[in-house]
């Protein structure tokens, strides 16, 4: 039942996450989200992290993504549209071969590199829990070790769409600055 | 076997009493707000108008379900639910008694399941305990928000953009003084479980309202907030906003968001109980058997019910400058102050 209710949640965060980055309007993008994270409260909650799961939603879908809601619905995003070729204008069609290319380039490498680090590891690691069992330092110790790479590479990609975000923002607004 | 069905029965027992008392609620209201005028109310459909709830349910699933024009289509219709189910939600952890041994009941020929021994167990009233149900209350309460945004902002309305973006606003900035008067009882017992606060509040002498008066007053007012109920109620706002973020609702949807705000009264009525009037305790009685704790629960809750009842037809209502001062300059601060108080009480080893 456990293992079921993973498979289902997994998938529907997996679908909710494409669903962010592919929906047309930007509140169903925010609303994605949402549901991707609640998902993954819920997997926490499966996997007996009560705490983590709780903080999830509260912080996450309590607090973060009502901010979110609110930006959304107060800026004027109608035509999403004109935004993308703006943005594509800006970035060119070279620069973007570019960034996919690169991007695919560590998803492979953090796959094929944890699927090596995994084989090298040997077989999953039994865990025995003890009464002081800290699945905290369990989660980092993994994250650190066998998972490393892929790690790394979020991280990476996250600060990669930071600036990314950062540098179609701030040439959006030059058009603006002369009175319409 | 026992324990799936034990469950089953309490997940069915919890919601349908949930439900009902959110259908009496609206009885309540006319009812109690008739006699504050000197009218009577509804006494037409059943004796004392007992099933006028029922009258009312049957007229909204019959009547015309309008969507405004240029309205989202999918975030209007998910809306109500949005709002709606987590208020129910949060009812599973509320602890509404203490332990029920259910005894040996012998041996049934079950179809599908085969001869099963049933009964024997130990059980409490509520649907699940969780170790940390104090932050799943705070957490789902929390995601209720999401169906006013969205129904405030599907309807292509003024009306009810603007009443959802009031309600948002008050209900963010109560939120946080909601938890942190819920922290010092937190601090005081050191624990998040709901049933462990009820059970550690054995006497009447025990209760938190005595030990934390402050935080008690500040939890009630921001209930009030965090249910859009009157004297806070700028979701709705009748003279200023027409209905407030529901303005374009109608029919059964209308009735959903209606019912998640009784739901969330009422759910917050049993927390204030169980925060700070000892849950299921019965004064006087220690260890009394559930069949008095229930009741004695009930009891509570109904009172405070009625205190959400009696501040409607009493105050007038803020205005919304107000409303934000009162929370974001007192409120917030006062709670904040509470819980220095609690925290250095508790470094200090006062309790």
């Amino acid at each position: 039942m456990a293992e079921f209710l993973f498979y289902a949640l997994s998938i529907a965060a997996v679908l909710f996450g494409i669903g962010v980055i592919s929906a047309k309007q930007p509140l169903m993008c925010v609303l994605s989200l949402l549901g991707s994270f609640v998902c993954l409260g819920v997997i926490y909650l499966l996997a007996q992290f009560q705490f983590m799961a709780a903080a999830q939603i509260l912080v996450y879908a309590g607090a973060i993504m009502v901010l979110f809601l609110f930006v959304v619905m107060l800026l004027d995003l109608g035509n999403v549209e004109e935004l993308k070729e703006n943005s594509m204008r800006i970035l060119g069609k070279k620069r973007i071969t570019v960034a996919v290319v690169v991007a695919g380039g560590l998803a492979l490498t953090s796959l094929l590199g944890t699927r090596d680090s995994m084989a090298s590891a040997g077989p999953e690691p039994v865990v025995v829990r003890p009464d002081a069992y800290d699945p905290v330092a369990e989660i980092a110790t993994l994250l650190f070790t066998r998972y490393l790479l892929a790690f790394e590479a979020a991280g990476l990609l996250l600060v990669a769409s930071m600036v990314a975000v950062m540098v179609l923002a701030k040439r959006q607004r030059e058009p603006l600055s002369d009175q319409r | 076997m026992t324990v799936t069905l034990v469950t089953l029965l309490k997940i069915l027992v919890i919601y349908g009493g949930l439900i009902n008392v959110a259908a009496l609620m609206t009885l309540a209201e006319r009812k109690v707000s008739a006699w504050m005028q000197f009218r009577i109310g509804p006494n037409r459909v059943g004796p004392w108008g007992v099933l006028q709830p029922l009258a009312d349910g049957v007229k909204f699933i019959f009547k015309e379900e309008f969507t405004p024009e240029g309205a989202n289509k999918f975030l209007f219709r998910i809306a109500p639910m949005l709002s709606a189910v987590p208020a129910m939600l949060t009812v599973a952890v509320l602890p509404l008694a203490g332990d029920i041994a259910i005894p040996k009941l012998g041996t049934f020929d079950l179809p599908f399941f085969g001869p099963t021994e049933l009964g024997g167990i130990t059980t409490n009233l509520s649907i699940t305990d969780l170790d940390i149900s104090v932050l799943f209350v705070l957490a789902v309460s929390g995601l209720s928000i999401y169906g006013i945004i969205l129904g405030g902002w599907a309807s292509n309305s003024k009306y009810s953009l603007l009443g959802a973006l009031r309600a948002s606003a008050q209900m963010i900035s109560y939120e946080l003084t909601l938890m942190l008067s819920l922290l010092s009882i937190v601090v005081m017992t050191g624990s998040l479980d709901l049933r462990e606060i009820a059970t550690s509040q054995a006497t009447i002498g025990q209760w938190h309202i005595w030990t934390q008066p402050l935080a008690f007053i500040l939890f009630v007012v921001a209930t009030f907030a965090e249910t859009n109920r009157h004297p806070f109620d700028f979701a709705e706002c009748e003279p200023e906003l027409v209905g407030g973020f529901h303005t374009e609702y109608s029919s059964m949807k209308f009735a959903l968001f209606f019912m998640g705000e009784y739901c969330a009264m009422a759910v917050m009525s049993g927390l204030t109980v169980t925060f700070f009037l000892g849950g299921f305790g019965v004064p006087f009685w220690p260890d009394a058997p559930w069949f008095v704790e229930l009741p004695a629960f009930l009891a509570k809750t109904a009172f405070f019910l009625f205190l959400f009842i009696w501040v409607r037809w009493t105050l007038p209502r803020f205005r919304f400058d107000q409303l934000m001062g009162l929370s974001w300059k007192w409120l917030l601060n006062l709670a904040l102050f509470n819980l220095f108080l609690t925290g250095l009480a508790s470094a200090l080893g006062w309790f």
